[in-house]
C-alpha cells in the first residue's frame, strides 16, 4: 500500500474516536492561555522592552507545550489502542502492510495533528502581539521561526510516545510511562544540555532563549532523534513479530 | 452483596493490571532529582527554609503539581478500560448490585490506589534522603509524624479532585476526551492556586495545600493560608456533585 492511502487509512480509523476534536480544543485551550494571561494583567508585559514574541511565549509557553506535548502523549496513546482494543491488530497483521508502515502511518497523522495544535497557538501569539503591542510591526516572520522550531521539536516526542503506545497493549501502561516520562522532562535542569536533549523535554525548549549555536544542536539533536527512534522502531517491531 | 465485597471484588479486577509497577516508577522518577540535586537545598537561606524541610517539601510539591494528579487519571482509565474490554461490564450489570453502589465502589478503589500513591512517595521520600544524606553529610530525614501529617493532608485535599476524574471517566466514553480532558485540567492549576478563586478548581487544591505548607516551613516566603471556609463546603459540594452524576451516569450506556 502507498504511503498515502496508510494516511488516508489513519485518517479514517480516527473519525469517530473523537482525535481531531480532541487537537482542535487542546488547540484552542493552548492558545487561549497567552490570551487570558496577557489580558488580566496587560501592564505587567506592555511595559517590558523585549520583542513581543519573546515576550509571549517567555510567560506563556510552558504551560502552552504542557498541554501540547500531554495531547501528542495522549493521542498517540490512542491511535495505538484502536488497534488493540478488540483486537484490531491481529487482523492488520494479516494484511499485507508491514507493521512499521502502519507505525509510519499513525505517526504522520500524529505530527499533522501536532502542525494543527501550533498552528492554531502561533495564530493566537500573532494576534496577541498585534492587539497588544502594536508599537511593533507584524513580527509574523520571528513567529514563524519560533513555531518552526517548536515543531521540530515536538517530532521526537510524538514518535516516541507512539512507540511506547505501539508497545503497550494496554491504553493504561502506555499513558502511565507517558505521562511519568513527561514529569520527569519537567524535573530537568535547563543547564545541563545534555540532559534537555531528552526527547520529551524537548518541546520546553524555547528558540529566544537560545544563541543560534545552540539552536542548531538542538535541531541537530531533533533530527538524530527522529532517525533513532525510528529505526529501532522498525527493528523492535520486527523482532516481536519474529517471537509472536 | 455487602458494599466492602464490592470493594474487593473491584481490587481484584485491577491486581495484575501492573499499576502498581507505574506508580513505584512514577514515585522513583519523582525522588531522584532530588537526591541528584541535594545540594541546592543549602542555598536556600532566601527563603528562610532549613535543608530538610526543602528537600521534604520541594518532592511534595512537585507531585502535587503534577505527578499525583496525572497518575489518578491514568488508574481511572486502567477503571473504566478493564470492565469494557470484551464487555465485562454488561456481565457487572446483570448482577443484583445497584449500579450507584457499583460505581462507589470503583470510586473506593481509585481512593484507596491514591493513598497507596501517596504512600509510596513517602516511602521512596526516606530512602532518598537516606541516599542524601549520605551523600551530603547532612540529616535530610524528617520526623515520621510530620511527612504523615503533611501526606494525610495532600491526599485528603485530592478527594475532591478525584471525583472530578472519576466522573470525566465515567461520563465521557471516548477516551481521548477523558483523558485530555483530565490531563489538560491539571496544568492551569499552576494558575489557579494564585488567584482567590482555587476553592473552585479541585484539581488546584493538593497543590495549594502544599505550596502553604511550603510558605509556613519558610520563614521569609508568604503563602496563602488555607481558610477552611469556603474551601470545605465548597470542596463538599464538588464532590458530592461529581459522585451523584456519575453514579447516575454509570453503565447508563450499556442499559440503553
Amino acid at each position: 500500500m502507498s504511503t498515502m492511502n496508510l494516511i488516508r487509512l489513519e485518517l479514517k480509523k480516527i473519525k469517530r474516536t473523537g482525535f481531531l476534536p480532541a487537537f482542535l480544543g487542546g488547540g484552542i485551550l493552548a492558545a487561549a492561555v497567552p490570551a487570558v494571561n496577557t489580558a488580566f494583567r496587560p501592564e505587567l508585559f506592555a511595559g517590558l522592552s523585549a520583542p513581543p514574541v519573546s515576550i509571549l511565549l517567555g510567560a506563556n509557553w510552558q504551560m502552552m507545550s504542557m498541554l501540547n506535548v500531554l495531547l501528542i502523549v495522549a493521542g498517540a496513546c490512542v491511535l495505538y489502542h484502536i488497534e488493540y482494543a478488540d483486537n484490531a491488530m491481529r487482523k492488520m497483521s494479516t494484511l499485507p502492510v508491514r507493521e512499521s508502515s502502519l507505525f509510519f502511518g499513525k505517526a504522520a497523522v500524529l505530527i499533522l495533528a501536532g502542525v494543527l495544535l501550533l498552528a492554531i497557538e502561533a495564530v493566537s501569539v500573532f494576534g496577541c502581539s498585534i492587539y497588544w503591542f502594536s508599537r511593533a510591526a507584524a513580527p509574523s516572520a520571528g513567529i514563524l521561526k519560533s513555531f518552526g522550531f517548536f515543531l521540530l521539536m515536538l517530532i521526537p516526542a510524538a514518535l516516541l510516545s507512539l512507540a511506547l503506545a505501539s508497545a503497550c497493549r494496554n491504553l493504561w501502561t502506555s499513558l502511565g510511562i507517558g505521562v511519568v516520562c513527561v514529569f520527569a522532562a519537567t524535573m530537568i535542569p535547563a543547564q545541563r544540555f545534555a540532559l534537555t536533549l531528552f526527547p520529551f523535554a524537548m518541546p520546553f525548549q524555547m528558540p529566544v532563549n537560545h544563541t543560534g549555536d545552540v539552536i542548531r544542536n538542538y535541531a541537530i539533536a531533533a533530527a538524530a532523534e527522529t532517525i533513532v527512534i525510528s529505526l529501532s522502531e522498525v527493528i523492535i517491531l520486527k523482532v516481536r513479530r519474529i517471537f509472536a | 452483596m455487602s458494599f466492602l465485597s464490592l470493594v474487593k471484588v473491584e481490587h481484584q479486577k485491577v491486581r495484575r493490571s501492573k499499576i502498581f509497577l507505574i506508580l513505584i516508577l512514577a514515585a522513583v522518577i519523582l525522588w531522584i532529582p532530588s537526591v541528584l540535586n541535594a545540594d541546592l537545598n543549602f542555598g536556600m537561606q532566601a527563603v528562610g527554609i532549613s535543608p530538610e524541610n526543602s528537600f521534604f517539601i520541594q518532592g511534595f510539591m512537585a507531585m502535587a503539581w503534577f505527578l499525583f494528579p496525572a497518575a489518578m487519571v491514568v488508574i481511572t482509565v486502567l477503571q473504566t478500560q478493564t470492565e469494557r474490554n470484551d464487555h465485562g461490564i454488561l456481565k457487572m450489570l446483570s448482577l443484583p448490585v445497584g449500579t450507584a453502589k457499583l460505581c462507589m465502589a470503583k470510586f473506593a478503589v481509585l481512593v484507596s490506589f491514591s493513598a497507596v500513591q501517596v504512600l509510596m512517595s513517602v516511602g521512596m521520600y526516606y530512602i532518598s534522603a537516606a541516599a542524601a544524606s549520605h551523600t551530603q553529610g547532612y540529616a535530610f530525614c524528617l520526623p515520621p509524624l510530620f511527612v504523615f501529617k503533611e501526606a494525610c493532608m495532600m491526599w485528603a485535599s485530592a478527594i475532591p479532585m478525584l471525583a472530578f476524574f472519576w466522573l470525566l471517566a465515567v461520563c465521557i466514553r471516548t477516551p481521548v476526551f477523558s483523558i485530555g480532558i483530565g490531563l489538560a485540567s491539571i496544568v492551569p492549576s499552576v494558575l489557579m492556586i494564585n488567584t482567590k478563586v482555587w476553592f473552585a478548581y479541585p484539581m488546584a487544591y493538593p497543590f495549594f495545600v502544599t505550596a502553604s505548607e511550603y510558605g509556613k516551613l519558610a520563614a521569609n516566603l508568604e503563602t496563602a493560608p488555607v481558610r477552611l471556609i469556603p474551601w470545605l463546603p465548597a470542596a463538599a459540594l464538588i464532590t458530592a456533585v461529581c459522585l451523584i452524576i456519575s453514579c447516575l451516569c454509570f453503565g447508563q450506556a450499556e442499559r440503553r
